[in-house]
């Protein structure tokens, strides 16, 4: 019962966050703005829709949109919401999450140079650097859960007992900032990335699906939720541990952390310069390895 | 007696080959190898299946260092079985793609090949299965020429000229340092033989003589600093003979120092070796995988990630070590088997992705890659196994690779739960971490500037699939591959026994009740993954069926003459990464950019190489060094008898001298 409705939540916070995303914006920009379901409206209407294929393209490039979407749905699988069990869990299931989302990446990656276009060809370049450096982030940040509560799987690294502690939650708000800036990077959002761009010369994510159209574009929006989805849930899982750890907090707080965050993010910010994203990034994992380092000083009740 | 049986089975097999016609020569030599490679396994699965200690098969009278014995234990039963595989498959693997060299090169020159790939499997067994002194040096003599010999095959090339004598250099260096360590241990216990290195480490002085083994040792593996040989050997050589350097030869490297760490068992000393070890590790791997991104020829681009796989056993390796040294037997035990489950993984990708590399070449006669683009279309069944060989050296699920990286992952992570060795487990963590990520960057780029996207030569138009004795040979590595990745439950139990002759008293409850209960579930998440994505495309083309599916140009925003030079390249596709790593390479450029000022450009040629730091350092001082003293020495050689008999009377006096002051 329990992982069912984790996983319903899972997709509750999945669909929820572009929503929350849009509204913020609109209501920010001092518009009426679309309704809050447009995005699923919109993959509803692509999932209807038949498709145009590159005759550069190869059969990878057919079933990229599948293996970038079963990965990012098997992700899913193995976060739970607070003190809900995922379906997917073990020690070490961390890594496999961090892993199964770089199979994700790598297939997008494939696909987008299988068109032999330039520009999905600079879009892939930039995924790949920008993954490879926000990978250290994410280790980090999962080693200081572990290091924290002393476990290596979500389930058991959030659902444990928790005793009220001030060095645990000034770790527990420390990780939820890294992921959340994670998430950024991760989703391709501003200050990395804009999705609304019209500029193809300077999108990362969305130049790397241009030639994809239909049930291929769908699959690709609902792999990106998915994964915003789960690494928002991290965020407002490692909050909820330091206050109230229950499901019906978690959620909301997931969806509204990400989607305030980022609606706040896309109104008031301008996205980086491409050649500023890097040290944007590689500051992210200096970030993580700071806050690990706080984290084990702590730990060793170190007073600082 | 038992050199006496060796030669002469080399003279007898050297007769047959030579004597075989031209074209059945591969068969001999294949029979051969499937011969040895059989009579191995079974003591090997033998020594596995019944965790043996120890298993005698001949005893050895050396000259040197006394008694020695061919046995068998489960480390050398694991190396054995993974050489035999390599072996069977490389030699598979020659015939097609020796097949158009028939014509070219002499009889003889073909014959020197195959006795060479048939002794270089058979030295590499006889390394893993000595108990040490002599027969081992002879052995790990006897591999570097056979390998030396196979990476001259096109010797009419100046460069692989040049990277066989540097390779032939440095083994001889690596060499030296193993012979004083095996004379060391002599000196000390009065023979040779490994099993003596315990009363050698128990007497004190474990640091300098282990470090003389890991030097000499390292240099095979490609340590840092000491791979410069490899990336020169490996496209130097021809595609099966890198694959199996790359796949197994390099692992002797890292039998050796598993081989030495494991008779020691002071826990400072353990300490200090585990952090060399692992710092080697991060060193290596991150120098390795960084290089990799930013090549621009394949073969290259697989010798640096060698060069980091390595690095990622070291870090596994000193990770164990670390653990053992704490007494967390936990740690100690998932890295070790997360660092041997890794060199048997990667035995299997890297020489996949270098049969997958020689199919290519022998098509397109380069491995520069922007001389490619959508061999996918020419060559279906080697893109496939190749991507295969991709996802497994990216590490990514639900293939082999990710399940001997999870482990060290889990070994790190669990040190730093534990809070043993916290910051070098997070130091360890965040290199791998690095490592992971630079992987993909850098075989998406082989991978996609090969395989994918538009042809940027016409050479690509005219290849096409290659014979099916070297699809039959890829299929040996791609069913490891696949089968580890998907029952890795089961396939924790071949380094089972290994982990268990280091930590006897731990392994097997480890094993029984953390690591398989873990692995069954990634098996069970595996197949999920896999389930949820053929059922996705399955949902997506059934679809499909009834909507309108159209075919058209790639799209380019607008632009209304695309071409394909506008393609992205490899070297542009790792430009970002080689903006950040600028001062570990030495960049030569030859020509010009199109400069930001032309408007209309004219034709530009330009091309940029990188080239390894270490490299240039090693060529600038080191070899000028090497120049000027082989100067001064060549005074000596006068060519007058005179003058040699004098030298030779100083000899004489210098050792009298020397004996009467007991100096020596």
């Amino acid at each position: 019962m329990g992982i069912v409705l984790n996983t319903l939540l899972i997709i509750l916070t999945a669909i929820s966050i572009p929503g929350v995303i849009n509204r913020t914006r609109a209501t920010l920009a001092g518009r009426k703005g679309m309704p809050f379901s447009q995005h699923l409206l919109n993959v509803n209407v692509l999932l209807r829709k038949g498709a145009v294929y590159s005759t550069t393209t190869t059969a990878l490039f057919r079933i990229a949109p599948a293996i970038y979407l079963g990965a990012a749905i098997v992700a899913a699988l193995m976060m739970p919401v607070a003190d809900l069990y995922p379906l997917i869990s073990f020690k070490g299931d961390v890594i496999c999450f961090a892993y199964t989302l770089a199979l994700a990446r790598v297939a997008i990656i494939l696909a987008a140079m299988d068109t032999g276009s330039s520009f999905e060809g600079m879009g892939a370049a930039r995924e790949a650097l920008y993954g490879a450096l926000i990978e250290p982030a994410l280790m980090i940040g999962f080693a200081t859960l572990a290091l924290f509560c002393g476990y290596t799987s979500f389930a058991d690294i959030f659902a444990h007992e928790q005793s009220f502690d001030m060095h645990l939650t000034i770790v527990m708000l420390l990780v939820a900032f890294l992921f959340v800036k994670i998430t950024f990077v991760e989703s391709g959002r501003v200050p990395v990335d804009d999705p609304r761009t019209h500029l193809e010369l300077t999108m990362i994510h969305e130049v790397m699906c241009l030639d994809y159209s239909g049930i291929d574009m769908g699959m690709i929006h609902i792999a990106g939720w998915l994964k915003t989805a789960c690494f928002s849930m991290i965020a407002a899982n490692a909050v909820a541990a330091t206050c109230c750890f229950h499901w019906w907090f978690a959620v909301p707080l997931a969806i509204l952390l990400t989607g305030l965050s980022v609606g706040i993010v896309e109104s008031t910010q301008a996205r980086n310069k491409l050649a500023n994203n890097t040290t944007f990034i590689v500051t992210i994992s200096a970030l993580a390895a700071l806050i690990f380092f706080i984290g084990y000083l702590l730990k060793l009740n170190i007073n600082i | 007696m038992f050199y006496i049986t060796l030669l002469s089975a080399l003279a007898l097999l050297v007769a047959v080959i030579f004597l075989t016609p031209l074209r059945q020569k591969m068969w001999v030599a294949f029979v051969a190898v499937v011969a040895a490679a059989i009579a191995i396994a079974f003591p090997a699965i033998s020594c596995l299946a019944s965790g043996a200690k120890e298993l005698e098969i001949i005893s050895i009278q050396s000259p040197l260092f006394g008694a020695e014995s061919l046995r068998m234990d489960t480390l050398s039963a694991l190396f054995s079985l993974v050489i035999g595989i390599a072996g069977v498959a490389t030699l598979l693997y020659s015939r097609g793609y020796l097949a158009h060299y028939l014509d070219k090169k002499s009889s003889a020159h073909i014959s020197l090949h195959y006795t060479a790939l048939v002794v270089l499997v058979v030295s590499m067994m006889l390394v893993v299965i000595s108990s040490g002194g002599f027969s081992f040096l002879f052995a790990w003599e006897l591999m570097t020429i056979a390998s030396f010999i196979l990476i001259l095959f096109d010797a009419e090339r100046q460069q692989v000229l040049r990277a066989a004598l540097a390779y032939l250099i440095m083994m001889h260096i690596g060499f030296v340092m193993l012979v004083a360590g095996f004379a060391k241990i002599y000196a000390i216990t009065g023979s040779g033989n490994f099993n003596n290195l315990a009363i050698c480490f128990s007497s004190g002085g474990t640091l300098p003589i282990f470090i003389l083994f890991l030097l000499g040792f390292g240099m095979k593996a490609g340590l840092f600093p000491m791979h410069i040989w490899l990336p020169e050997a490996h496209p130097a050589a021809p595609s099966h003979v890198s694959a199996i350097m790359s796949g197994v030869m390099i692992k002797t490297g890292v039998y050796g120092v598993m081989r030495a760490l494991w008779y020691v068992v002071d826990a400072a000393e353990l300490h200090t070796i585990g952090l060399i070890i692992l710092a080697a590790g991060i060193i290596t791997g991150l120098w390795g995988v960084i290089l990799a991104a930013l090549q621009n020829d394949a073969k290259r681009l697989l010798a640096y990630s060698s060069i980091e796989n390595i690095g990622v056993i070291f870090i596994g390796l000193g990770i164990a070590t670390l653990g053992q040294a704490a007494g967390n037997y936990m740690v100690a035990t998932i890295a070790l088997c997360g660092a041997l489950l890794h060199t048997v993984n990667h035995s299997f990708f890297k020489s996949l992705l270098f049969f997958g590399a020689g199919n290519i070449y022998s098509q397109m006669h380069t491995t520069l890659l922007d001389r490619f683009g959508g061999v996918a279309k020419h060559m279906p069944m080697t893109a496939i196994l190749f991507f295969v060989a991709t996802i497994a050296i990216c590490a990514l699920p639900p293939l082999n690779g990710f399940i001997g990286e999870f482990l060290i992952y889990l070994g790190m992570l669990d040190s730093i739960r534990a809070e043993v060795n916290t910051i070098y487990a997070a130091g360890g963590l965040l290199a791998l971490a690095l490592i992971g990520g630079i992987v993909v960057l850098a075989f998406t780029k082989l991978y996609s500037t090969i395989f994918l996207g538009s042809p940027r030569d016409h050479h690509v138009a005219e290849s096409m699939e290659v014979d099916n004795y070297r699809i039959a040979a890829m299929a040996i590595p791609t069913v490891g591959i696949i089968s580890i990745g998907m029952f890795p439950q089961f396939a924790i139990r071949i380094v089972e026994g290994v982990a268990n002759q280091f930590f006897p008293a731990a392994t097997a409850t480890i094993v029984d009740h953390y690591i398989v209960p873990n692995l069954w579930k990634i098996s069970l998440t595996a197949w999920l993954l896999v389930l949820v994505i053929v059922l996705l495309y399955i949902w997506k083309s059934r679809a499909q069926r009834t909507r309108i599916v159209e075919q058209g140009p790639t799209w380019g925003c607008g632009f209304t003459s695309p071409n394909i030079r506008m393609q992205y390249t490899g070297e542009s596709y790792s430009e970002g990464l080689e903006s950040i790593a600028t001062s570990l390479t030495q960049n030569t450029v030859e020509g010009r950019a199109i400069g930001k000022s032309e408007i209309f450009p004219a034709s530009h040629g330009y091309s940029v190489k990188h080239k390894d730091k270490i490299d240039r350092l090693f060529a600038a001082w080191w070899m000028e060094l090497l120049r000027i003293i082989n100067k001064r020495i060549m005074r000596l050689r006068t060519g007058k008898i005179n003058h040699y008999i004098l030298f030779a009377l100083l000899f004489l006096v210098a050792i009298f001298v020397l004996s009467l002051l007991n100096l020596i």
